[in-house]
């Protein structure tokens, strides 16, 4: 999978870029807006993400220009927290943006929604080991044994399964659980990962529920 | 030099102008008066000298014999610009005194005195009477040239301009005079707001001993100083609030780096001192997104869109949310909220969570936080309620301003940067409500978010009701 970074500020560059092919991807970054239009037409990418704010040729037009040629998905960074700036672009035909601040977590679940982009696979059979989940008929089993869940104890693991593997962050587990869009700095998603723990985790092993500090958390099997 | 931009000018001006109206018209009227004066009297002066001259015709004396003596006439007329003639029937002169050299004029027959102009190179007034003498009909015409009254009339119009302009000049320059003096007031206030700057807002314009005008322009203009002044201070005081706020964080990032970088650590040590710094930015990061949304719902550039809000699924999807929180204090989230209100969505919300997450942080352990709603024909009430610390009535009038702890010992990272309940006031502000909060030991606390039913643009048709989704 490759993906063009469109970014001027230098660190920003570097750790995408670093971050995003630890993450396996192959990246392209781009320092403005003509090397951006440049890459693009020589090559062929998966994923544009593009930070509005740029010299030459601004994040809008290149835009304008990307999707002139082809449909690829586009993510925009805008350290501009206005509705207008959030409009504007997904009007030009972006699909997805973040503001900065964003944490790096959650830029890799915002790329790899985009990239799994298409039907929305409505999985209805989930099994990590011993765990598994049926979403039709709600049923959660560990080892055989029925476990109870509250609907959004059931939601929340229903999202960690869908996201097998993907660190997810407490910001993106509240927007996609409760609709929470925004940090509530309360310790809710805390909570709720505790109970849920408690529930599937606590009294089997392996472990599956995995605490990422200072990032989020993860469902695997790491056994 | 005066320009029109000043208002003593234009003043003068105006003073001018009606000067000139007012001149003007009774300048006219005089002159008027006086045409028709002399006019009347040249006449009544014709018609005698008609009589005069019947009575002399009929004193026996025969218009031969006075033909005789035609200097006499022009003697007894007196001056050159007297006319007589005596016709015949047939039109021939008997008599005649004509100093202008006059043609003689075609008159129609009249028993009757009758008068007329004669326009022509030399304009004159002229009274004519038909009579039987001997049994000859006789016109007797008198006559006097207008000359010497036009001359005189235009002699009184040029006076009357000249007064007319010298009266508007007068006037303008007394107006001047008079505005520049009565305007002077307005001059000192300039001056003394001219000395009111960023550095010296206390400073007030004097309203005491002023017109009443400017009494009153000062005193809204102290008003308004006063209004600004508390803005600026109250800016003043966030703006070190803030960097204050920010201080903790940094300091913890700053010292805990170094600390670590003093000497090699294990990979575990760095690891611990990345995610601990994580926590920090974390922490700065929610500090700038509260000041931003003040900073957006204070002073909206932009229309926030309103939507139909169905509290009753707004209260139940946050009761949803915190739920596995109270639950772990052993509290319970009693949700008796209903209804709708126009508003926008997402902040309302963030009101609302903001406003629970309070009531989850201070209550007291193991008992119950109410949600309910009230409402009335204008306003819609959501009320927060929960047990636990009555909050000192000192603190109850402040517990809604920005970084506000009535705890100062308590600053730590479960509480929200002493912003939460300034968003929910900058909120409610924004939708044209307002905020409350009551406490007394008998029944706890009551945080109160009170919105108009519909918002201040009622005459936009409200959008289709989305609940919340």
């Amino acid at each position: 999978m490759r993906i063009l970074v469109v970014e001027d500020e230098q660190k920003t560059a570097d750790y995408l870029c670093k971050g995003l092919s630890e993450s396996g991807y192959r990246v392209e970054v781009a320092r403005d807006g003509f090397d951006a239009q440049h890459l693009f037409t020589e090559g062929e990418f998966d994923l544009v993400i593009l930070d509005v704010m740029l010299p030459g040729l601004d994040g809008w037009q290149l835009l304008q220009l990307i999707r002139r040629r082809s449909q690829v998905p586009v993510l925009f960074l805008t350290a501009r927290d206005a509705v207008e700036d959030r409009v504007k672009g997904l009007e030009l035909g972006a699909d997805d943006y973040l503001v900065k601040p964003f944490s790096f977590v959650e830029l890799l679940a915002r790329v790899r929604t985009l990239l799994r982009r298409g039907p929305p696979r409505e999985t209805e059979h989930f099994r990590v080991a011993d765990l598994e989940m049926d979403v039709l008929r709600r049923r959660v089993t560990r080892q055989g044994e029925r476990i109870a869940l509250t609907n959004k104890e059931f939601a929340l693991l229903e999202l960690f399964l869908d996201r097998e593997g993907e660190v997810l962050s407490r910001t993106y587990i509240a927007s996609r659980v409760w609709q929470m869009n925004f940090d509530s700095d309360t310790n809710v998603v805390e909570v709720a990962v505790r109970r849920l723990r408690a529930k599937v985790d606590d009294p089997y092993t392996p472990k599956l529920i995995h605490t990422e500090r200072g990032m989020g958390y993860v469902l695997e099997d790491r056994s | 030099m005066p320009t029109l931009n000043s208002l003593a000018a234009r003043l003068a001006l105006l003073f001018a102008l009606v000067s000139v109206l007012l001149l003007g018209s009774i300048g006219a009227y005089l002159y008027h008066s006086l045409n028709r004066e002399i006019a009347w009297r040249d006449d009544q002066m014709l018609r005698g000298r008609l009589e005069r001259m019947e009575a002399l015709l009929d004193d026996g004396e025969s218009v031969a014999a006075l033909r005789q003596r035609p200097q006499l006439y022009a003697n007894m007329l007196g001056n050159r610009d007297s006319l007589l003639w005596i016709l015949d029937a047939r039109g021939e002169v008997l008599i005649e005194v004509n100093p202008g050299r006059l043609p003689v004029p075609d008159l129609p027959a009249s028993d009757e005195v009758r008068l007329d102009d004669v326009s022509g190179a030399i304009p004159a007034r002229l009274a004519w009477q038909t009579l039987e003498q001997g049994g000859r009909p006789l016109t007797l015409v008198a006559g006097k040239l207008l000359d010497e009254r036009r001359q005189m009339l235009a002699a009184y119009r040029l006076r009357l301009w000249l007064a007319l302009a010298a009266g508007a000049l007068l006037a303008f320059l007394l107006g001047w005079g008079v505005s520049r003096r009565g305007l002077r007031p307005l001059r000192r206030l300039a001056e003394q707001a001219n000395r009111i700057d960023v550095r010296h807002l206390d400073r007030r314009l004097n309203d005491e001993g002023e017109t009443q005008e400017i009494g009153a322009l000062s005193l809204g203009l102290n008003r308004m100083l006063d209004r600004l002044e508390e803005g600026f201070s109250q800016l003043a005081r966030y703006s070190a609030d803030m960097a204050h706020e920010m201080r903790t964080p940094l300091t913890n990032l700053l010292g805990q780096t170094q600390h670590t970088l003093r000497r090699e650590r294990s990979a575990e040590e760095y690891r611990q001192l990345l995610e601990s710094n994580i926590e920090e930015y974390e922490r700065l990061s929610r500090m700038i997104d509260s000041m931003l949304l003040l900073a957006r719902t204070e002073n909206p550039s932009k229309e926030i869109p309103l939507e139909i809000v169905d509290l009753g699924l707004l209260v139940e999807q946050l009761c949803e949310y915190f739920e596995g929180m109270a639950e772990e204090d052993r509290r319970e989230l009693i949700h008796h909220a209903s209804g709708s209100v126009e508003a926008n969505c997402e902040l309302l919300r963030r009101a609302l969570a903001n406003l629970l997450a309070n009531a989850l942080r201070h209550g007291r352990s193991g008992t119950p936080i109410r949600v309910s709603t009230l409402t009335t024909a204008e306003r819609v009430e959501l009320r927060v309620q929960n047990q636990g610390d009555v909050i000192a009535p000192d603190d109850l009038s402040r517990v809604f301003e920005r970084f506000y702890r009535c705890d100062p010992a308590r600053t730590g990272s479960v509480d929200s940067g002493g912003l939460g309940l300034a968003i929910v006031r900058s909120i409610a502000q924004w939708h044209g409500g307002e905020v409350g909060v009551e406490s007394s030991a008998e029944r706890g606390t009551t945080f109160t978010l009170s919105l108009p039913r519909v918002s201040r643009d009622a005459a936009v048709p409200p959008p289709p009701a989305r609940g919340s989704a």
